[in-house]
């Protein structure tokens, strides 16, 4: 520091005058040692000195009136940040510099089309990329989009819109991107209660699992080959409607109570089915749950969506015949599919996954 | 090579064309003995003399008119006024002398002067000391209105502004005048003074800013890549002339454009981007185009003055505005 300003002494006073001067150029002073008294229009203060050094100069003389951000006094060395009223924050951190002159190279154009031509393309479902343009220098017209859906319309086939259409799109991408590996086990749950809600134990056993496994709750980028682990597991969660397939996130749930866990479980569906699912929770997801047992199926193997690494499948309960001291004895069981990323995690990894999911769902309570 | 703040390569530069031109003369309130309040033009008093480095009185209209002058006769002034807010007394000069004399002598005469003054918000000041009115200068024909951004792109602008022919405009970002260092090489190689520069690469929304915003621009285009919103990030530099031709080429790219700028928004620079793309670019629009301003009132005092900046976020919520709201 090589000027001390006159610092804010509170009270929204915007001046005080100098009273009396404890120090003098020339001097040795060390922190909170006082400099001056001064006296607002309410009180008379003692300013000390915040930092340790010496007084190479008194910027004011007794009787002077100074408002707040204005130097006291210049210290001998230090950073010379001016004698400007105000102050201008300061950071060593280093910056790499890199720009291009003018624009970079073009990445190609887009598509020419008036905005409300590209909504009406939108609205009726269409890519206006793959619409050839009639109008001057290739621009799509109206007439054009609508040449286009008349054309899709009379091929009698349903084109798919919304929440079918993003469904498609992620399915193929994580087809040509992820290497499945799938793993299936069962949970005996001889232990639980009978009105245990499967599905908020489910997500709270995958709470666990992750914890015990962070491998599992990642994204990978197959592009830089990188992953990132996420300490907060957030679960998304495969919601069929008549619409399509939706996949709201339920943040956090390692830290949460089942109660509120089947609150927001509920909100979901019914956003879900009222088709108003908000941005925000369509986002983050680290790993997914489906839970296709509740309508039918025992096991399946679940596609990832990148750039999530795993995905975890509920079959339908079953009853199965087991062994308890050597006796054969009806148990209820879960069958669990979980498919995960073989680039993003190892098949250790993945079965220890499943083994800490497979005991928090056996035990009798979480 | 090495690594300086903004302020240093202002410094720096003006340090280098001293010394490489003669006719440079630097002139301003406390410019010399104190070396400027934010210390702009320390060290320049004591190599090149109280004859090229002069204080003048507190009087703005003065400074900005003896640059005429001095101009006119064939040396090159570089006028510091302490800040933006204090420029008003000089407007007179400025708009109607400096900014005509080309033209109103035929080309016989010309104003090869840079005004230079710190401007922005940021930095706890009083009143008269926050204020972005570079729209004021970019209005009037004339004038040349420069801002740098980056330590290294100070260094190369003030050099081209010194050198051209004409006023130019400068004005830096005080809120960014020590916050980051970068590499300068001292090679007194000028920027170019009609183009904008392209920061980060994208395909998804155009962003063009400038000052000290692009650091909130900056650091919200590395959180929307995250999200897979993928910012191209231009600094637009000079102010006026406005190099359209390159944000017409990134808007043809990615179709969604947003100015993000500090000074208010009703007639300002991002309402002439945003008519000159519609105007231009029409047809590649996905979404139409988006300002990102401060509000229409003068910046308030210190303690509130961080409602008035622009911040990460703003930035990050108005790209998603962009890119979910529309196509």
């Amino acid at each position: 520091m090589k000027f001390f300003k006159l610092p804010d002494l509170g009270e929204g006073l915007a001046e005080a005058e100098i009273v009396e001067w404890k120090v003098s150029a020339g001097d040795t002073v060390s922190v909170d040692q006082v400099l001056l008294s001064v006296e607002t229009a309410k009180a008379l203060v003692d300013v000390p000195s915040p930092v340790a050094g010496v007084i190479a100069r008194l910027c004011g003389q007794e009787g002077d009136i100074l408002h707040i951000g204005a130097p006291l006094v210049e210290f001998e060395g230090g950073e010379d940040d001016g004698t400007v009223v105000g102050k201008v924050s300061v950071h060593q951190q280093h910056i790499e510099d890199h720009f291009v002159v003018g624009a970079i190279a073009p990445g190609g154009s887009l598509v020419q089309a008036m905005p409300a031509v590209r909504l009406l393309a939108q609205k009726l479902g269409l890519d206006i990329d793959r619409i050839k343009g009639s109008g001057s220098a290739g621009m799509v017209t109206e007439q054009d989009v609508q040449a286009a859906f008349e054309a899709q319309q009379s091929s009698g086939n349903e084109f798919l819109k919304g929440s079918r259409r993003a469904m498609a799109k992620a399915m193929e991408l994580s087809h040509q991107t992820v290497v499945p590996v799938s793993i299936t086990d069962e949970v005996d749950l001889r232990h639980w209660r009978p009105d245990e809600d499967v599905t908020v134990r489910l997500i709270k056993a995958i709470g666990v699992a992750c914890r015990a496994e962070p491998s599992m709750n990642a994204w990978f980028d197959g592009d830089t080959l990188s992953r990132r682990l996420f300490s907060e597991v957030n679960v998304a969660i495969a919601v069929d409607s008549r619409h399509g397939l939706y996949v709201p996130v339920m943040e956090n749930v390692a830290e949460r109570e089942g109660a509120d866990i089947r609150q927001g479980l509920d909100r979901m569906i019914a956003d879900v089915k009222a088709r108003a699912v908000p941005r925000e929770m369509l986002q983050g997801a680290t790993i997914t749950l489906t839970n296709f047992g509740a309508i039918a199926g025992r096991y399946a193997s679940p596609i990832v969506t990148p750039p999530q690494v795993a995905i975890i499948g509920a079959g339908k309960l079953f009853e199965k015949v087991v062994f308890i001291h050597g006796e054969a004895r009806p148990v209820r069981a879960l069958p669990l599919s979980m498919t995960f990323d073989h680039r993003a995690c190892t098949g250790g990894e993945a079965a220890r996954f499943l083994k800490v999911l497979v005991q928090a769902l056996e035990a009798p309570a979480l | 090579m090495s690594e300086m703040t903004l302020l240093e390569a202002i410094n720096l530069a003006l340090h280098h064309e001293m010394e490489h031109d003669p006719d440079v003369v630097v002139l301003g309130e406390d410019v010399g003995v104190n070396g400027g309040v934010f210390r702009a033009t320390v060290g320049l008093r004591d190599k090149f003399g109280f004859k090229r480095v002069i204080d003048t009185p507190l009087a703005e209209g003065l400074i900005a008119g003896v640059a005429v002058g001095m101009a006119t006769q064939g040396l090159k002034p570089v006028a510091e006024f302490q800040f933006q807010g204090f420029i008003f007394p000089g407007m007179e000069q400025i708009i109607c002398q400096a900014a005509r004399m080309r033209n109103r002598t035929r080309g016989r005469l010309s104003c090869p002067i840079v005004y230079r003054s710190p401007y922005g918000a940021g930095i706890h000041s009083p009143e008269h000391h926050s204020e972005s009115v570079e729209a004021l200068f970019a209005h009037i024909p004339g004038l040349r209105v420069v801002i740098p951004s980056s330590p290294r792109r100070a260094y190369g602008l003030l050099l081209s502004a010194i050198r051209d022919p004409d006023p130019v405009m400068f004005f830096e970002p005080d809120r960014i005048y020590r916050s980051m260092k970068s590499d300068v090489v001292d090679d007194g190689v000028g920027l170019p003074l009609d183009v904008c520069f392209t920061l980060r690469p994208g395909r998804d929304i155009t962003v063009v800013a400038w000052g000290a915003c692009i650091q909130e621009v900056m650091r919200a285009a590395s959180l929307l890549a995250e999200q897979d919103i993928q910012c191209e990030v231009l600094d637009l530099a000079t102010i006026k002339p406005l190099d359209m031709e390159s944000i017409l080429a990134s808007v043809r790219k990615t179709g969604r454009l947003l100015v993000v700028h500090e000074a208010c928004g009703s007639f300002g620079v991002g309402a002439e981007i945003v008519a000159r793309v519609t105007e231009e670019a029409l047809t590649s629009l996905k979404a139409p185009p988006k300002r990102l301003t401060g509000v229409d009132a003068a910046v308030p005092y210190y303690r509130n003055e961080e409602y008035y900046l622009i911040t990460e976020q703003d930035i990050a919520d108005a790209a998603h505005q962009l890119m979910e709201k529309w196509l």
